[in-house]
């Protein structure tokens, strides 16, 4: 993941502009001096594969992520997270997650629980359940 | 371009005792110029601003999701081509979406003043006109050329030229090399009144087209040759 990423959505948490029991807890006891060595340590990391379950759904997931839905005005995920998933500093790393990650998140923004980013906000709102759950699929393999 | 020039003068005065970008208020809309063209702040910072095709890129990248790579749109006419087009025809139609002049609201969050700022907007459209435009655009049936012609001679090609190749500094759009189907929707809802943002001549015009004779036009003009 990249660092530059990884450093927004660490000082996210600690502001509350980003929302997740675990981390608001966890967050308090990090110095905000030491954010940016935790991004830099993770996003020093190799990437570790993840697991397709279901095939069938992640051709789905495959042409929704490349093509977007063009009646609903969905983009192509490929135009800002790239055609590997390998993102950037604005747009984050999806190759690999976990599906029930990648679900949440989708639904967070849906719900505008999470607005980190307008974007996406307005990209989730346009996804349906099926389609976030065959984008998951699919990013998962990538 | 002289009306056009003075409005810039006037707005000019108006932004440096403001200061600040206005959404929604119309700030100035001359008597000879139609709010077609109006001259709002933002939409004027724009095109003063010195665009960059290399940031343009950068920032094009929020973008392509839907207007492809290269910009080269949807063959299907879902998304418009956008290369080559003029660099003022881009900017009035980013800023007149982004301001809601232009009714798009599949576009909308993507052009948003917190996403989008007039030097993005001067900076993509840059990028966009520099763009190659191939023959690989979605055409009409070709079963009403010759009506879509004289039509097109006759009341279009004034505007947007004999070849469709419109202008940058009357802000006509560029047809040649556009989606068939791309135009005929916005042919439609420029028509029917629902797209808000074209030339009142043009409104004029197309009020008395069929469904028929706008689909014969948009199939003409997707035949047009694309480098003339």
């Amino acid at each position: 993941m990249d660092e530059g990423y990884l450093l927004r959505q660490l000082r996210y948490f600690a502001s509350g502009k980003r929302r997740n029991e675990v981390m608001e807890t966890i967050i308090k006891d990090i110095r905000e001096a030491d954010f940016s060595s935790l991004a830099n340590y993770y996003s020093a990391q190799k990437p570790l594969p993840g697991k397709v379950n279901n095939a069938q759904l992640a051709a789905v997931g495959k042409r929704l992520y490349e093509d977007g839905n063009t009646e609903t005005g969905v983009p192509a995920c490929a135009g800002c997270h790239q055609p590997d998933g390998d993102g950037n500093a604005r747009f984050p790393r999806l190759a690999g997650q976990h599906q029930v990650y990648t679900l949440q998140q989708l639904g967070n923004y849906h719900s505008g629980r999470r607005a980190t980013d307008r974007l996406m906000v307005a990209v989730a709102q346009r996804l349906s359940a099926d389609e976030m759950k065959a984008l998951a699929e699919y990013v998962a393999g990538l | 371009m002289g009306m056009v020039k003075k409005c810039w003068a006037i707005l000019a005065l108006q932004l440096a005792c403001s200061g600040a970008y206005a959404l929604d208020a119309p700030v100035w809309v001359g008597i000879n110029d139609p709010a077609w063209n109006e001259m709002y702040p933002v939409r004027v910072q724009a095109m003063q601003a010195k665009g960059d095709a290399v940031r343009g890129e950068a920032k094009f990248v929020i973008c392509q999701g839907c207007h492809r790579s290269a910009a080269v749109g949807r063959v299907d006419g879902s998304y418009p081509r956008l290369a080559g087009q003029h660099v003022s025809v881009l900017i009035k139609q980013m800023t007149d979406v982004q301001t809601e002049r232009r009714s798009n609201p599949k576009m909308q969050p993507f052009i948003h003043l917190h996403e989008v700022l007039p030097q993005n907007v001067a900076d993509i459209a840059v990028y966009l006109h520099g763009l190659p435009v191939t023959a690989n655009h979605g055409r009409g049936p070709g079963d009403d050329l010759q009506h879509g012609q004289l039509l097109y001679m006759k009341d279009c090609a004034t505007c947007h030229g004999k070849q469709g190749e419109g202008s940058d500094e009357q802000f006509y759009p560029r047809v040649s090399g556009q989606h068939f189907n791309y135009l005929l929707r916005e042919s439609l809802i420029i028509r029917d009144g629902k797209r808000r943002n074209a030339h009142p001549d043009m409104v004029t015009v197309i009020k008395r087209y069929t469904d028929k004779d706008i689909a014969a036009v948009a199939d003409f003009m997707s035949r047009l040759p694309v480098n003339p």
